[in-house]
């Protein structure tokens, strides 16, 4: 369960969160949307403690996150799998070491690697594609590979911002069957985006922020609001 | 870590050192610079200490009797000199005899010493001394200037006290210069490592993500900087054998003035300096990637 209570982030003068209160339940799938500037990456990059509020708490299953030691960190965003719209792959790598690579710094062992890569290769559906670089494949695929990447650890948190920003619609769509399939296995996910109509075709929980402050939190909810 | 991990940073750190070729060759310029000056002073000094033991065990004191000096007092400085402990040969030069063989010296300028008779020698009877051992020196100085008519007693302490005092300032100097060029090295690899931490953000930034540990981000670029500083090491190393081994031959012409030195054995220099080479160099090497990683890490 992540807890938030009276969060804030403050910028200098500019508040890119504002006295949020929240809570996720373990297993849900959260959309977080709201216009450019509202706070939703800054909201992601705290859950990740990349960078600390600058007042209230977050707490995670228990942990507290401001309390957490800068060593203990590295541990904590093991359980944490992270999406972006840019992907992120290393390009003198391929498709199998990008995602073995995820497993190596975990200091997994080689016949885990050999095991596991394979098996979440196949469910994003990129088993054919092991050997290519990352440069070979098209936007979609990559996402993918940044999705397996994500999941290969076997996170009980899945975090992505924007991940279908770049894609077109129904490429979008296929990287959205996948992160619900690891929803539907009780991974909770949390996802920021402006993709209006995935939102509104998933009919999941959505919290909607504005200047850094919360104005909406739905259950099946929709996309809500002029941008 | 485990040993499967290891196996990963080294790889790592053995591509970033390829990766970055132009500064990972200023890197070990600089290192080996830095190591070769170090090499130079650490010869000059163990030679000249050499040369001081040596010179050492071969003082001479010399003892100038008083133009006044009777046959008697000469016959007594004789017999006790034989009689005292710590004479090699105690060698007595007559006046006379020193004026003749100074003549022959000068050959056909010997009209310079024109005019000099056995009445108005300017020269006075002189003991040459060689002693069993340096320590009976101090010892033999001061009985020997209590004997009857003695001028003045000398001996070559002086040229010892110079190149000891030659070792002094090579040593200071050298020290000064190697240091310079130690942190000149440092700064020189740090940016090297920086280079390679910004040209690998990404990566890093995406394993931070992912959970990897510090130390597992820092290990493969402290390898890199260890890899520069032992191939500085072993190239300054062997750049330090070269050199000497070039002037080890050239002391064994007759007509170098390196010959006056009796230069030490390669091995003597090169084993001791070589280990001292690496282990500097990775010092060196693990200090400078330490100091660049630090900020880049703070996430
Ligand atoms: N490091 C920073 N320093 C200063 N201001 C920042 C920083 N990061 C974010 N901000 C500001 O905080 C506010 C929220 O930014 P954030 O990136 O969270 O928005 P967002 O909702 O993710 O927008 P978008 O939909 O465009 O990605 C913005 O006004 C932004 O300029
Ligand atoms: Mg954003």
């Amino acid at each position: 369960m992540i807890k938030m209570t009276k969060v804030t982030k403050a910028y200098g003068n500019l508040k890119a969160i504002k006295d949020v209160d929240l809570t996720i339940n373990n297993g849900e799938f959260v959309f977080i949307v709201g216009p450019s500037g509202a706070g939703k990456s800054t909201f992601i990059k705290l859950l990740l403690k990349e960078i600390e509020p600058s007042s209230g708490k977050i707490n995670i299953n228990g942990l507290e996150l401001t309390e957490m030691k800068r060593r203990d960190i590295p541990y904590y965003r093991r359980n944490i799998g992270v999406v972006f719209q840019d992907f992120r792959l290393l390009p003198d790598k391929t498709v199998f070491d990008n995602v073995a690579f995820a497993m190596e710094i975990v200091e997994a062992s080689g016949r885990e690697i050999r095991r596991q890569v394979p098996a979440v290769l196949a469910m994003v559906g990129l088993a054919s594609k092991a050997r290519a670089y990352p440069h070979e494949l098209a936007g979609g695929e990559q996402q993918r590979v940044s999705l397996a990447r994500a999941l290969v650890n076997n996170p009980s948190l899945l975090i992505a911002d924007e991940p279908t920003g770049n894609l077109d619609p129904v490429t979008a769509r296929e990287i959205m069957k996948i992160i619900n399939l690891v929803n539907y296995r009780g991974t909770t996910v949390i996802m920021a985006t402006h993709a209006r109509e995935i939102v509104n075709a998933m009919k999941k929980r959505v919290i909607t922020f504005r200047k850094g402050s919360v104005v909406a939190d739905r259950a099946k909810g929709e996309y809500f609001g002029e941008v | 870590m485990k040993f499967r991990s290891w196996k990963n940073v080294i790889r790592e750190g053995v591509k970033n050192t390829g990766r970055n070729r132009v500064m990972s060759m200023a890197s070990i310029g600089a290192i080996m610079a830095a190591l070769f000056v170090l090499g130079v002073i650490i010869a000059t000094i163990i030679n000249l200490n050499n040369a001081v033991a040596e010179l050492e065990s071969k003082v001479e004191i010399t003892i100038y009797m008083a133009k006044e000096a009777s046959e008697e007092d000469i016959k007594e400085a004789k017999s006790k000199l034989n009689s005292w402990e710590g004479i090699l040969e105690a060698k007595f030069i007559d006046k006379d005899q020193a004026l003749e063989d100074w003549r022959k010296e000068m050959g056909d300028k010997s009209y310079l010493l024109e005019g000099y008779t056995s009445e108005n020698n300017p020269l006075p009877d002189t003991f040459l001394i060689r002693v069993e051992n340096p320590q009976y020196v101090e010892d033999l100085v001061n009985k020997a200037k209590t004997l009857a008519s003695v001028e003045e007693v000398r001996y070559s302490s002086d040229v010892v006290n110079s190149i000891s005092g030659i070792a002094r300032a090579v040593r200071f100097v050298g020290m000064a210069i190697v240091i310079l060029l130690s942190i000149m090295s440092i700064i020189i690899i740090s940016n090297a490592i920086k280079m390679s931490v910004h040209s690998r953000r990404r990566e890093i930034n995406i394993m931070k993500y992912i959970g990897a540990t510090n130390w597992y981000i820092r290990w493969p670029f402290l390898i890199e900087g260890l890899i520069l500083g032992m191939i500085g090491a072993i190239l300054a190393g062997a750049a330090t054998a070269g050199v000497y081994s070039l002037l080890l031959k050239k002391a064994q012409e007759p007509d170098n003035f390196l010959s006056i030195f009796g230069l030490l054995p390669l091995e003597n220099i090169v084993y001791p300096i070589l280990s001292l080479y690496l282990i500097i160099g990775c010092i060196i090497g693990a200090l400078a990637s330490g100091l660049s990683m630090r900020k880049y890490l703070n996430v």
